[in-house]
């Protein structure tokens, strides 16, 4: 089982993108939990994940949270501005699962 | 391309340097714990203070005149004592990130803040012309709006002494064996004196000068005429324009610009609310809710006509399906599937209505409140997440619910024919897809 955590400023955005990636996932029959938060919130989510994914928006967070991931060996990328606009869950999902 | 390119390369670093800030941060995370709090009381607050008297009369026709009690009582223990629960969210958060230990740094930074607080206040009886001062009691004023940026200072400060004194090694280490509880205790000791004494230096000096206490010498000095520049429209519309142009380039502007102006925005909020509750004159015109309800309908840039105008006018399925797929999250204020979907990032023709929109709605609402025209915002604390017409109902009443579903026609028409240009360049790339299928 692998955990995904996607993050925005306010997780509300992100959340959008997490229920299209669980459908995506269950297509597929790939065992995963995904889910998302507020960017403020990182650190106390971050045990047991495997993939940081953040949205486009926040790009300016990403060395902030390369800081608290790279400790914990936690792969962080920026979710595809296009893929995140168009909610491309299967995109995504697979673009995660590509850097566990 | 390439000129937007160069401008993204300016842009970047600002939005980078104000949404790093540790301190900006700590503010935001800081508000951020005591937002639900602050909601709660707000809603307390308008119930009590409905704005349609057939409420308000039935409820006192079924429970009585003093029926309101029950949510006045939740307004006070929430909303108007917010300074406390933001001290404490704000040197919690600046703790996480100096990793010291959150809950002992925030109770300190609390103590630090009400070292700075008189613990009295004027009272006249009525009748009476004298005013007498009150000993012993903890002034609601000050640990309410006006306290906001007191605090914001006393979390700070507090806790970056906290954490020089870490840094210098300055605690009692117990030996091994002792509970970690037990040591605990005892290792905030020495930085939590030496914050103190600090405080009460602070405060001593402030009593010798004109201002008397440091309370209100940041208050005039600081929040004051902060929140005056920020009632203004000039700052509103380029504070405004700002979150735009960031939203242009693909960053979440509302949070850039915002780390700087929530703090002076929600103080503006608080300071309506407090009158509201007392029914007095509403003092501001710009408020928190000013941009989120009637400035940001579907997000920033006013994006919710944008997907009425996908779903209604369009040809091309690109836009028919962003428009399908971003009106229910736009309902709720959530845009980044039309910003990045359609896209406006990066597209100089959907920049001007995307531009435009905020400039407009925010003039002519602006010169609405000032006549009297639509109610000014009480003040209430609502998440920015409420959908159209609900939000200005609950902050300007019905004539706020109107004027919100008007903007919504507005921008519809200053969105249109921009909308018309991208949805004929993509009906023509479509047709030419079809033409030939295998062009990629």
């Amino acid at each position: 089982m692998k955990k995904i955590l996607l993050f925005c400023s306010a997780g509300m955005s992100t959340s959008l993108m997490v229920t299209k990636m669980r459908k995506a996932a269950e297509k597929k029959n790939i065992d995963v939990t995904i889910d998302a938060f507020p960017e403020a919130e990182m650190a106390k989510h971050l045990d047991g994940t495997d993939v940081v994914l953040l949205g486009p928006q926040i790009r300016y967070a990403y060395k902030r949270a390369q800081k608290l991931c790279e400790p914990k060996n936690i792969p962080v990328a920026l979710i595809n501005s296009v893929d995140y606009g168009m909610m491309d869950g299967e995109k995504v999902l697979d673009f995660a699962m590509s850097l566990i | 391309m390439s000129k937007l390119d160069k401008l993204e390369d300016k842009v970047m670093p600002v939005a980078d340097k104000v949404a790093n800030n540790r301190y900006l941060i700590s503010i935001r995370d800081g508000f951020y714990l005591a937002m639900p709090l602050l909601i709660i009381g707000a809603i307390c607050c308008l119930i009590a203070y409905f704005p349609a008297q057939g409420f308000l009369d039935f409820m006192a026709g079924i429970f009585g005149a003093q029926w309101n009690d029950f949510f006045t009582v939740t307004y006070h223990a929430s909303m108007a004592i917010m300074t406390i629960f933001v001290v404490l969210g704000i040197s919690y958060s600046l703790s996480n990130i100096y990793k010291q230990d959150g809950l002992s740094t925030a109770v300190i930074a609390l103590v630090a803040f009400f070292i700075l607080t008189p613990f009295t206040t004027s009272f006249t009886p009525e009748g009476s012309k004298a005013v007498y001062q009150v000993s012993s009691v903890i002034p609601l004023e000050w640990i309410g709006s006006k306290g906001l940026f007191v605090g914001m200072f006393s979390a700070i400060f507090a806790t970056e002494i906290v954490h020089w004194v870490y840094k210098h090694g300055w605690e009692i280490k117990m030996p091994a064996g002792v509970p970690p509880t037990v040591a605990k205790a005892f290792s905030s000791l020495i930085p939590g004196t030496i914050t103190l004494v600090l405080f009460s230096v602070l405060r001593l000096i402030f009593v010798y000068t004109p201002y008397g206490t440091l309370d209100n010498f940041i208050y005039t000095i600081l929040q004051m005429p902060l929140t005056a520049l920020g009632d203004t429209l000039g700052a509103t519309l380029v504070a405004n324009i700002f979150i735009c142009l960031f939203w242009l380039f693909g960053i979440a502007g509302a949070d850039v610009v915002g780390s700087v102006m929530n703090p002076i925005w929600y103080a503006l909020a608080a300071e309506n609310l407090t009158a509201f509750n007392e029914s007095s004159t509403l003092p501001h015109v710009i408020t928190y809710q000013f941009n989120s309800v009637y400035l940001w309908i579907g997000g920033a840039g006013c994006t919710l006509a944008l997907c009425l105008v996908l779903m209604t006018m369009c040809k091309s399925e690109q836009c028919k399906k962003i428009g399908k797929l971003a009106i229910l999250p736009g309902l709720f204020n959530i845009n980044e599937p039309v910003t990045f979907g359609l896209p406006i990032v990066l597209n100089p023709i959907m920049a001007i209505p995307f531009l435009l929109n905020p400039i407009v709605l925010c003039l002519l609402t602006y010169f609405l409140i000032s006549v009297g025209i639509v109610p000014a915002p009480n003040g209430v604390m609502i998440p920015w997440t409420t959908p159209v017409v609900l939000g200005g109902f609950l902050i300007s009443g019905v004539r706020g619910a109107i004027w919100q579903a008007i903007e919504v026609v507005i921008t519809f028409f200053i969105y249109l024919p921009f909308i018309k240009i991208i949805d004929k360049q993509y009906c023509e790339q479509e047709k030419a897809a079809k033409a030939e299928p295998e062009a990629d």
